[in-house]
């Protein structure tokens, strides 16, 4: 009740016009780097934070954090439309999404994503707000022996489904690992697979290799399919928005399911990427709908949004709690805090009483905030799927190439980005999967560090992994996972079996 | 024309390389157990063996069972119409610097499709490019590359 | 080692043009890019946004100036990347001695030969850590558990591999005879964390790193690895401040200075004048208050070492390092 009453004070500081202005300005600006692939909320927050200096901490908070709510709700709008997602986290949102507004459903595909989106929001906040200090112990439990098995548990519930052939598949996951693989390995210092280009050295990045395999590659699916979007009404179509958010909670058991997978993986190190893929596989395997998973189906664009936020939101209490940056955007708003003088840490809560709370409050404000100015734009985003295919397709090459470029400057990941667009058009064709190629390039290198990390631990025993409890159950978890479907489908022929026996 | 058999063989050979290419250069790195724990090629080079089985595999699978024909000329033409500007237009950035370059490119895919006037392209055009150089160049404060034209100016 | 010459010479170069910087002739023509070798948020990043900042807010140069972070490769795309650059006097890498270490123990592609060195800025200092509620009250007694267990029983978290952290672990192996298992994290804040949650025994962070871990009584420093103690100031936990803490040397680990200088350079091949432009620019930062107040929130040391100062303070630091790597087997052939 402690917390209820300091929550009622935070109200108190962030409810000022100041305040609702800053947030209203935070997240216009997060939509817009959110939406322009390449540019992401880190880029928003280094730019705005000089701006910040000459204000009381608690407002140069809200507005950064304003941002970062823009900027997540921002990320799924080109994942949806065009099929490129801006950021990691939004990439399983393309697979139900994007199948959806291809359909001419693009409003029903915005409005269940950014419904669902605010619903793990919220979900995350009322669980910092319920039990801010207990969460920071769990996330203290977590060594390398425990990241690794949480990394495990994400592969585990995500491959080993779907119906692409299973070598293909092996295949592509283990491209992802490979491409992690590439620039200094952390554990040793030493230059991996940089193939005699000197510039590889800085790895290759997640933005540059998703906008070449989906951007570029849809694109050339598109011409070559010669599809055509299903003709839009050009009304501006608010009775859809609302009949769309008025039809979510048919969805609560997936809402609430993936915003416990979500509020999980943000306090463990999982983070939104992992959860949000977690929660598709999981959400394809239990669903009685999941044979419409991949064609444009509601709760396969429920599951990764709900979950991705519910992270992306429970991610900034270890960071706030305990000083570790669970993002780059995290980790320039850290920055800012010792600008500021405030030492994030376990004593911020204490000493900082106001600011933490007015934090915690404008989370509450912000993702309303966030969520009505972004279903506002929903029939102005709509809208871009009914300009031509001519006109969209160089806005889009030329959109993903500066993207690629802004990453680190490099002219170099622009060439990359076309060879991997070609690579994602061959790969779709033929039935490779892509989303295990991409779930290992963003999560490979620190399933990887994790493990080296136990290995010196143990001096090289693999007893380290049932060593705890904590570790060995998640360890068991995740094989459980990954023999599921075998065991369903024994289970079922058996089934089958017997019924067939008179 | 192009058959599923090359498709599926080409995309085989493709990975296969990258897989030897990773499990080569990773025996640099060192393989197996050092005083440093588990050295820091094992891991890519399991991965690289993994590649290359598997696109052997793919291969005979798509030798076997690909369907005949894939790509029909009027597919390869579409596809041409897309990839080949837009390859020009990446291959022409560090020679003129990437405004004007995306300014030609859509100028180019507008009057192409010959809908709406040469002004109206050239307007897009321009619009295009001073769009990408307020966004970027100057609220976010990236530095688009001018290519060799730009430093022939001076900026 | 058949770079020396050349490096003398434009240190050379440096010393001339110093003492004509108050009429240099060169001013900047365009907008400069400042090159952070470390992601947003990391020291490095903070130096060069630091540094930013001084200069836009006292107009100390007309062009505008851009901070551009290549982290990728523990720093080394930033230095690739400026080697890439020689001669044009617009681009300015922040770093630290990573540019001339990692050199030294992976095969990245540049040496700190291929830069012009402007300066060294700042020192930050290392501490030794161990958990608040760990046995130990000083550091004999720590090292005394460490010499009772076999070796390799005590982890020694730390930020990158074969970096500062683990070289002056392997410092204290040979100054104190014991042997830690040193286990690398992606940054130092991560080795905090791991510390608090029990998964090592110590790290060798920064102040900066761990100042909310100490106030928040999870972890507390034993000893400073600098020659004297760190400067008085506010106290941190209810008890103590920096200056508190004893240096290491004094509590009988004989490591009497380690310290991580926070670096500037240019690419190589510019000329003496624009060298000379950039050091008189960052010594106009340095005199203002803004920079003392960036040094004492970050508890660093101050100090500026430029020219002939500058080059033997990384010939001494090669020759320690390369010390180290040479026993531990670091050293790559070039």
């Amino acid at each position: 009740m402690e917390n209820l009453e300091a929550l009622v004070h935070g109200f108190g500081i962030a409810l000022s016009g100041n305040h609702i202005f800053l947030m209203v300005i935070g997240v216009l600006l997060g939509i817009l780097v959110g939406v322009l692939p390449g540019l992401g909320a880190p880029n928003g927050v280094s730019l705005l934070l000089p701006l910040t200096f000459g204000m009381q901490p608690v407002s140069a908070i809200i507005l950064l954090s304003s941002m970062y709510w823009g900027a997540l709700f921002g990320g799924s709008v080109t994942s949806i439309l065009f099929n490129i997602p801006g950021e990691p986290s939004s990439v399983a949102t393309t697979f139900d999404g994007y199948p959806m507004a291809r359909d001419g459903r693009p409003t029903t595909a915005l409005a269940t994503a950014f419904g669902s989106a605010a619903f793990g929001a919220l979900a995350g906040v009322v669980l910092i707000t319920l039990c801010a200090s207990w969460v920071a112990q769990v996330a203290l439990a977590f060594g390398p022996p425990e990241y690794f098995a949480v990394y495990f548990l994400a592969f585990a519930s995500f491959v080993g489904m779907g119906g692409s052939p299973p070598v293909k598949t092996l295949v592509s996951l283990a491209i992802g690992f490979a491409l992690a693989a590439v620039g200094i390995d952390t554990v040793s210092g030493s230059v991996r697979l940089t193939m005699g280009i000197d510039e590889m050295v800085k790895g290759v990045s997640f933005v540059v290799a998703v906008m070449g395999l989906f951007g570029i590659g849809e694109l050339l699916i598109a011409v070559e399919e010669e599809f055509h979007v299903k003709a839009i009404s050009s009304k501006v179509e608010w009775r859809e928005v609302f009949r769309t958010l008025a039809g979510l909670p048919r969805y609560s058991w997936a809402l609430l399911r993936s915003a416990a997978i979500g509020c999980w993986m943000g306090i463990t190190p999982g983070g939104p990427t992992a959860a949000s893929f977690m929660s598709y596989g999981i959400a394809k395997r239990l669903s009685p709908r999941r044979a419409n998973f991949g064609k444009g189906e509601p709760e396969g664009i429920v599951a990764p949004e709900a979950a991705d936020h519910a992270a992306g939101t429970s991610a900034l209490l270890p960071m706030l709690a305990l000083g570790i940056p669970g993002s780059a955007t995290a980790a320039v708003m850290m920055g800012g805090l010792m600008i500021w003088g405030l030492n994030p840490g376990p004593m911020l809560f204490v000493e900082q009483k106001d600011f933490v709370w007015g934090l915690i409050a404008s989370m509450y404000l912000g993702n309303v905030v966030a969520v009505v100015l972004v279903l506002l734009t929903v029939p102005i985003f709509a809208a871009l799927m009914r300009v031509p295919f001519f006109i969209i397709a160089p806005v889009i090459v030329i959109l993903c190439t500066v993207g690629a470029f802004s990453v680190s400057n490099s002219y170099l990941d622009v060439m990359l980005m076309m060879g991997f667009g070609v690579l994602g058009y061959l790969f779709k064709k033929l039935h490779y999967p892509l989303a295990p190629l991409v779930l290992a390039i963003v999560i490979g290198d620190k399933a990887e560090d994790a493990f080296r990390q136990s290995m010196l631990m143990s001096r090289g025993s693999l007893g380290i992994f049932f060593a705890k409890p904590l570790v060995t159950t998640l360890i068991l978890l995740g094989a459980a996972l990954l023999l599921m479907p075998v065991i369903w489908r024994t289970i079922a022929r058996m089934m089958q079996g017997s019924q067939v026996k008179p | 024309m192009v058959s599923g058999r090359s498709l599926e063989s080409a995309t085989a050979l493709i990975t296969g390389a990258f897989g030897a290419a990773v499990a080569v250069s990773s025996l640099d790195n060192g393989i197996g157990w050092s005083a440093a724990g588990v050295e820091s090629g094992t891991f890519p080079f399991i991965v690289g063996l993994v590649i290359l089985a598997g696109s052997v595999f793919n291969l005979v699978q798509g030798w076997l069972h690909a369907r005949a024909v894939v790509l029909g000329p009027s597919e390869l033409r579409r596809i041409a119409l897309l990839f080949v500007p837009a390859a020009v237009f990446v291959g022409i950035i560090p020679l003129i610097g990437m405004c004007p370059a995306a300014a030609l490119y859509v100028f180019g895919a507008l009057a192409w499709n010959k809908r709406g006037s040469l002004l109206v392209a050239a307007l897009a055009a321009i619009g295009s490019a001073l769009a990408l150089y307020l966004i970027f160049e100057k609220t976010f404060q990236i530095s688009l590359p001018r290519g060799v034209l730009g430093a022939l100016m001076g900026f | 080692m058949s770079q020396k010459p050349k490096f003398a010479a434009i240190a050379f170069g440096l010393s001339i043009g110093l003492t004509g910087a108050a009429n240099a002739a060169w001013q900047p023509a365009k907008p400069i890019e400042f090159i952070a070798t470390a992601g947003p948020g990391g020291g490095t990043d903070n130096f060069a946004r630091a540094v930013q900042n001084i200069i836009t807010k006292y107009k100390l140069v007309e062009q505008p100036i851009v901070v551009v972070n290549k982290a990728g490769g523990s720093g080394a795309e930033g230095y690739t990347y400026t080697k890439a650059m020689a001669g044009d006097p617009y681009k300015i890498v922040f770093g630290t001695s990573n540019a001339w270490t990692q050199p030294m123990v992976s095969k990245v592609a540049y040496n700190y030969t291929d830069l012009t060195p402007i300066a060294a800025m700042v020192q930050d200092e290392f501490l030794l850590w161990v958990k608040q509620d760990a046995p130990y009250q000083n550091v004999q007694d720590f090292l005394k558990a460490v010499a009772a267990k076999p070796a390799g029983d005590f982890k020694m978290g730390g930020a990158q591999s074969k970096d500062t952290d683990e070289t002056l672990t392997r410092m204290i192996d040979k100054a104190a005879k014991v042997k830690f298992v040193y286990i690398p994290f992606k940054s130092g804040a991560e080795a905090a964390v791991q510390l608090a949650g029990g998964h090592v025994d110590a790290h060798v962070n920064n102040p900066s790193e761990s100042i909310g871990q100490w106030k928040g009584s999870t972890q507390r420093p034993l000893c400073a690895f600098s020659p004297q103690r760190l400067p008085d100031g506010p106290k941190v936990t209810a008890t103590q401040n920096w200056h508190d803490i004893p240096t290491c040397a004094e509590s009988g680990l004989a490591i009497s200075q380690f310290q991580q200088p926070r670096t500037v350079w240019l690419p190589g091949k510019v000329t003496a004048d624009q060298a000379a432009f950039y050091v008189d620019l960052m010594k106009k930062v340095q005199a203002t208050p803004e920079w003392k107040e960036y040094i004492e929130r970050t508890s660093q040391t101050d100090t500026f070492l430029t020219g002939d100062a500058f080059s033997k303070f990384i010939k001494d630091d090669i020759e320690r390092t390369r010390k180290v790597a040479a026993d531990e087997g670091w050293l790559i052939a070039n």
